[in-house]
Protein backbone atom coordinates (compact mmCIF):
# COMPACT_ATOMS: atom_id res chain seq x y z
CA UNK A 1 0.00 0.00 0.00
CA UNK A 2 1.39 3.44 -0.94
CA UNK A 3 1.83 5.89 1.96
CA UNK A 4 -0.59 8.83 1.77
CA UNK A 5 0.78 12.30 1.04
CA UNK A 6 1.27 14.74 3.92
CA UNK A 7 -2.04 16.59 3.35
CA UNK A 8 -4.12 13.44 2.78
CA UNK A 9 -7.72 13.38 4.08
CA UNK A 10 -7.84 11.90 7.62
CA UNK A 11 -9.54 8.57 7.19
CA UNK A 12 -9.24 5.02 8.48
CA UNK A 13 -7.87 3.95 5.10
CA UNK A 14 -5.13 6.59 5.18
CA UNK A 15 -4.33 5.81 8.83
CA UNK A 16 -3.86 2.11 8.02
CA UNK A 17 -1.82 2.99 4.93
CA UNK A 18 0.46 5.20 7.04
CA UNK A 19 0.98 2.53 9.71
CA UNK A 20 1.64 -0.19 7.13
CA UNK A 21 4.10 1.98 5.20
CA UNK A 22 6.18 2.76 8.31
CA UNK A 23 9.44 0.83 8.38
CA UNK A 24 10.00 -0.42 11.93
CA UNK A 25 13.62 0.29 12.86
CA UNK A 26 15.33 -2.33 15.08
CA UNK A 27 16.07 0.25 17.78
CA UNK A 28 12.39 1.23 18.06
CA UNK A 29 11.16 -2.39 18.02
CA UNK A 30 13.73 -3.28 20.70
CA UNK A 31 12.55 -0.36 22.88
CA UNK A 32 8.84 -1.23 22.52
CA UNK A 33 9.46 -4.92 23.27
CA UNK A 34 11.66 -4.09 26.27
CA UNK A 35 8.92 -1.85 27.69
CA UNK A 36 6.09 -4.37 27.09
CA UNK A 37 8.04 -7.35 28.49
CA UNK A 38 9.10 -5.22 31.49
CA UNK A 39 5.53 -4.19 32.31
CA UNK A 40 4.39 -7.80 31.97
CA UNK A 41 7.18 -9.01 34.29
CA UNK A 42 6.25 -6.44 36.97
CA UNK A 43 2.66 -7.72 36.86
CA UNK A 44 3.94 -11.30 37.04
CA UNK A 45 6.22 -10.46 39.99
CA UNK A 46 3.22 -9.20 42.00
CA UNK A 47 1.04 -12.23 41.09
CA UNK A 48 3.95 -14.62 41.82
CA UNK A 49 4.55 -13.07 45.26
CA UNK A 50 0.86 -13.24 46.13
CA UNK A 51 0.69 -16.88 44.93
CA UNK A 52 3.62 -17.84 47.17
CA UNK A 53 1.61 -16.83 50.24
CA UNK A 54 0.49 -20.48 49.95
CA UNK A 55 3.97 -21.49 51.23
CA UNK A 56 2.54 -21.20 54.74
CA UNK A 57 0.28 -24.23 54.12
CA UNK A 58 1.48 -27.47 52.42
CA UNK A 59 -1.98 -28.37 51.02
CA UNK A 60 -2.55 -24.85 49.65
CA UNK A 61 0.95 -24.86 48.11
CA UNK A 62 0.39 -28.21 46.39
CA UNK A 63 -2.94 -26.90 44.98
CA UNK A 64 -1.20 -23.73 43.77
CA UNK A 65 1.49 -25.75 41.97
CA UNK A 66 -1.11 -28.09 40.44
CA UNK A 67 -2.97 -25.08 39.00
CA UNK A 68 0.25 -23.96 37.31
CA UNK A 69 0.69 -27.50 35.88
CA UNK A 70 -2.32 -27.29 33.53
CA UNK A 71 -1.29 -27.62 29.85
CA UNK A 72 -2.21 -23.99 29.09
CA UNK A 73 -0.06 -22.78 32.00
CA UNK A 74 2.83 -24.99 30.85
CA UNK A 75 2.69 -23.25 27.48
CA UNK A 76 2.57 -19.89 29.31
CA UNK A 77 5.67 -20.97 31.30
CA UNK A 78 7.41 -21.55 27.95
CA UNK A 79 6.43 -18.03 26.83
CA UNK A 80 7.49 -16.59 30.20
CA UNK A 81 11.00 -17.95 29.60
CA UNK A 82 11.00 -16.18 26.22
CA UNK A 83 9.88 -12.90 27.82
CA UNK A 84 12.55 -13.09 30.54
CA UNK A 85 15.27 -14.12 28.04
CA UNK A 86 14.42 -11.23 25.70
CA UNK A 87 14.36 -8.65 28.52
CA UNK A 88 17.69 -9.98 29.86
CA UNK A 89 19.55 -10.11 26.53
CA UNK A 90 18.18 -6.75 25.38
CA UNK A 91 19.08 -5.26 28.76
CA UNK A 92 22.66 -6.50 28.33
CA UNK A 93 22.66 -4.95 24.84
CA UNK A 94 21.54 -1.59 26.30
CA UNK A 95 24.33 -1.68 28.92
CA UNK A 96 26.95 -2.59 26.30
CA UNK A 97 25.83 0.23 24.01
CA UNK A 98 25.69 2.76 26.86
CA UNK A 99 29.15 1.90 28.11
CA UNK A 100 31.24 0.81 25.16
CA UNK A 101 29.62 0.82 21.76
CA UNK A 102 27.49 3.97 21.48
CA UNK A 103 25.07 3.90 18.55
CA UNK A 104 25.55 2.40 15.12
CA UNK A 105 25.72 -1.22 16.21
CA UNK A 106 22.13 -1.54 17.47
CA UNK A 107 20.85 -3.23 14.31
CA UNK A 108 23.21 -6.22 14.32
CA UNK A 109 23.15 -6.45 18.13
CA UNK A 110 19.33 -6.50 18.13
CA UNK A 111 19.32 -9.44 15.71
CA UNK A 112 21.84 -11.15 18.01
CA UNK A 113 19.46 -10.51 20.95
CA UNK A 114 16.58 -12.14 19.03
CA UNK A 115 18.76 -15.11 18.09
CA UNK A 116 19.98 -15.70 21.66
CA UNK A 117 16.41 -15.32 22.98
CA UNK A 118 15.17 -17.94 20.51
CA UNK A 119 18.00 -20.36 21.39
CA UNK A 120 17.50 -20.08 25.18
CA UNK A 121 13.71 -20.30 24.87
CA UNK A 122 13.76 -23.39 22.67
CA UNK A 123 16.42 -25.25 24.69
CA UNK A 124 15.05 -24.35 28.15
CA UNK A 125 11.42 -24.44 27.04
CA UNK A 126 11.82 -27.92 25.56
CA UNK A 127 12.22 -29.37 29.07
CA UNK A 128 9.16 -27.45 30.31
CA UNK A 129 6.72 -28.65 27.65
CA UNK A 130 8.25 -32.10 27.06
CA UNK A 131 5.94 -34.20 29.33
CA UNK A 132 2.84 -32.31 28.12
CA UNK A 133 3.26 -31.66 24.41
CA UNK A 134 6.22 -33.67 23.11
CA UNK A 135 6.20 -37.05 24.93
CA UNK A 136 2.54 -37.79 23.92
CA UNK A 137 3.52 -37.35 20.24
CA UNK A 138 6.37 -39.86 20.44
CA UNK A 139 5.68 -43.48 19.43
CA UNK B 1 25.13 24.71 36.71
CA UNK B 2 28.54 23.08 37.09
CA UNK B 3 28.90 19.39 36.55
CA UNK B 4 29.79 18.83 40.22
CA UNK B 5 26.74 20.70 41.54
CA UNK B 6 23.74 18.90 40.11
CA UNK B 7 20.36 19.30 41.78
CA UNK B 8 19.06 16.63 44.12
CA UNK B 9 16.43 15.35 41.64
CA UNK B 10 19.03 15.05 38.86
CA UNK B 11 21.33 13.04 41.12
CA UNK B 12 18.39 10.83 42.20
CA UNK B 13 17.56 10.11 38.56
CA UNK B 14 21.20 9.35 37.74
CA UNK B 15 21.31 6.96 40.72
CA UNK B 16 18.12 5.29 39.43
CA UNK B 17 19.68 4.87 35.99
CA UNK B 18 22.83 3.28 37.45
CA UNK B 19 20.84 1.18 39.91
CA UNK B 20 18.64 -0.20 37.11
CA UNK B 21 21.77 -1.46 35.35
CA UNK B 22 23.38 -2.96 38.48
CA UNK B 23 20.19 -4.77 39.55
CA UNK B 24 19.65 -5.85 35.92
CA UNK B 25 23.03 -7.59 35.76
CA UNK B 26 22.39 -9.19 39.17
CA UNK B 27 18.98 -10.41 38.03
CA UNK B 28 20.43 -12.13 34.96
CA UNK B 29 22.57 -14.26 37.29
CA UNK B 30 19.89 -14.83 39.97
CA UNK B 31 17.19 -15.67 37.40
CA UNK B 32 19.44 -18.11 35.55
CA UNK B 33 19.94 -19.94 38.86
CA UNK B 34 16.23 -19.64 39.76
CA UNK B 35 15.26 -21.08 36.39
CA UNK B 36 17.70 -23.96 36.71
CA UNK B 37 16.41 -24.84 40.20
CA UNK B 38 12.63 -24.41 39.73
CA UNK B 39 11.99 -25.13 36.05
CA UNK B 40 14.58 -27.66 34.86
CA UNK B 41 14.46 -31.43 35.55
CA UNK B 42 16.98 -31.51 38.42
CA UNK B 43 16.97 -32.99 41.93
CA UNK B 44 15.40 -29.77 43.24
CA UNK B 45 12.07 -31.01 41.81
CA UNK B 46 10.24 -34.29 42.47
CA UNK B 47 10.24 -36.96 39.75
CA UNK B 48 6.89 -38.56 38.84
CA UNK B 49 7.75 -41.53 41.09
CA UNK B 50 8.79 -39.30 44.00
CA UNK B 51 5.63 -37.23 43.62
CA UNK B 52 3.46 -40.36 43.72
CA UNK B 53 5.20 -41.26 47.00
CA UNK B 54 4.68 -37.76 48.39
CA UNK B 55 0.97 -37.91 47.49
CA UNK B 56 0.55 -41.27 49.25
CA UNK B 57 2.42 -40.22 52.37
CA UNK B 58 0.82 -36.80 52.68
CA UNK B 59 -2.64 -38.24 51.97
CA UNK B 60 -2.41 -40.31 55.15
CA UNK B 61 -1.56 -37.26 57.27
CA UNK B 62 -4.15 -34.70 56.14
CA UNK B 63 -7.80 -35.18 55.14
CA UNK B 64 -7.74 -31.86 53.21
CA UNK B 65 -5.06 -33.39 51.00
CA UNK B 66 -7.25 -36.45 50.28
CA UNK B 67 -10.18 -34.16 49.39
CA UNK B 68 -8.00 -32.01 47.11
CA UNK B 69 -6.82 -35.11 45.23
CA UNK B 70 -10.44 -36.30 44.85
CA UNK B 71 -11.41 -32.85 43.48
CA UNK B 72 -8.51 -32.83 41.03
CA UNK B 73 -7.07 -29.76 42.80
CA UNK B 74 -3.91 -31.82 43.38
CA UNK B 75 -2.98 -34.01 40.42
CA UNK B 76 -0.42 -36.81 39.92
CA UNK B 77 2.59 -36.17 37.67
CA UNK B 78 2.74 -37.18 34.01
CA UNK B 79 5.46 -39.67 33.01
CA UNK B 80 8.87 -37.92 33.12
CA UNK B 81 7.31 -34.73 34.52
CA UNK B 82 9.28 -32.95 37.27
CA UNK B 83 7.09 -31.27 39.87
CA UNK B 84 7.70 -28.36 42.25
CA UNK B 85 6.57 -29.64 45.63
CA UNK B 86 6.36 -28.33 49.19
CA UNK B 87 8.81 -30.93 50.50
CA UNK B 88 11.50 -30.15 47.92
CA UNK B 89 11.15 -26.36 48.28
CA UNK B 90 11.27 -26.37 52.08
CA UNK B 91 14.18 -28.84 52.02
CA UNK B 92 16.14 -26.40 49.82
CA UNK B 93 15.10 -23.35 51.89
CA UNK B 94 16.21 -25.08 55.11
CA UNK B 95 19.70 -24.03 53.97
CA UNK B 96 20.31 -20.39 55.08
CA UNK B 97 22.43 -19.80 51.96
CA UNK B 98 19.43 -20.60 49.73
CA UNK B 99 17.21 -18.38 51.89
CA UNK B 100 19.72 -15.55 51.34
CA UNK B 101 19.90 -16.18 47.59
CA UNK B 102 16.10 -16.19 47.23
CA UNK B 103 15.77 -12.99 49.30
CA UNK B 104 18.41 -11.30 47.13
CA UNK B 105 16.50 -12.40 44.00
CA UNK B 106 13.28 -11.02 45.49
CA UNK B 107 14.77 -7.66 46.51
CA UNK B 108 16.61 -7.18 43.20
CA UNK B 109 13.46 -8.07 41.21
CA UNK B 110 11.28 -5.73 43.29
CA UNK B 111 13.80 -2.84 43.03
CA UNK B 112 14.35 -3.32 39.30
CA UNK B 113 10.66 -3.87 38.54
CA UNK B 114 9.26 -0.96 40.54
CA UNK B 115 12.02 1.45 39.41
CA UNK B 116 11.28 0.40 35.82
CA UNK B 117 7.55 0.87 36.37
CA UNK B 118 8.19 4.36 37.77
CA UNK B 119 10.39 5.21 34.76
CA UNK B 120 7.66 4.08 32.33
CA UNK B 121 4.95 6.03 34.15
CA UNK B 122 7.24 9.09 34.26
CA UNK B 123 7.38 9.08 30.45
CA UNK B 124 3.62 9.71 30.26
CA UNK B 125 2.96 11.86 33.35
CA UNK B 126 3.57 15.62 33.09
CA UNK B 127 2.34 17.18 36.34
CA UNK B 128 4.49 16.94 39.44
CA UNK B 129 1.47 15.74 41.45
CA UNK B 130 0.90 12.79 39.15
CA UNK B 131 4.62 11.99 39.22
CA UNK B 132 4.63 12.05 43.03
CA UNK B 133 1.59 9.75 43.08
CA UNK B 134 3.37 7.36 40.68
CA UNK B 135 6.48 7.38 42.87
CA UNK B 136 4.37 6.73 45.96
CA UNK B 137 2.59 3.83 44.21
CA UNK B 138 5.88 2.29 43.06
CA UNK B 139 7.39 2.57 46.56
CA UNK B 140 4.29 0.99 48.13
CA UNK B 141 4.34 -1.88 45.59
CA UNK B 142 8.07 -2.38 46.26
CA UNK B 143 7.49 -2.55 50.02
CA UNK B 144 4.44 -4.83 49.65
CA UNK B 145 6.19 -7.33 47.37
CA UNK B 146 9.41 -7.31 49.42
CA UNK B 147 7.78 -7.71 52.85
CA UNK B 148 5.31 -10.38 51.68
CA UNK B 149 8.06 -12.26 49.82
CA UNK B 150 10.48 -12.24 52.77
CA UNK B 151 7.70 -13.45 55.10
CA UNK B 152 7.00 -16.36 52.69
CA UNK B 153 10.68 -17.29 52.37
CA UNK B 154 11.47 -17.05 56.10
CA UNK B 155 8.35 -18.98 57.16
CA UNK B 156 8.86 -21.81 54.62
CA UNK B 157 8.86 -25.18 56.39
CA UNK B 158 7.76 -23.86 59.77
CA UNK B 159 4.56 -25.90 59.48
Amino acid sequence: MRPPTRNAVPSLKNFIATVVSMTPKPGLVAWVLHRLTGLFLVLYLVLHTLGLRSMSDPVAFEKYVTMYRQPLFKFAEFLLLGVVAYHAFNGIRIILQDMFLRSGSERSLFYLVLLLTAIVTVIGGYHIIYPYFIAPLLP
Amino acid sequence: MGIHKQSFSVRIRAAGWLWQRLTGVGLVLFLALHFWVQHMPTGFLATAEEYAGIMREFGMADQRYVDAIADGAIREALPEEHVITYDKVTERLANPLWKGIDIMLLVFAALHGMNGLYNVMGDYLRSSGARRAALGGAVLLFLGVTVQGIVSIMSAGLR
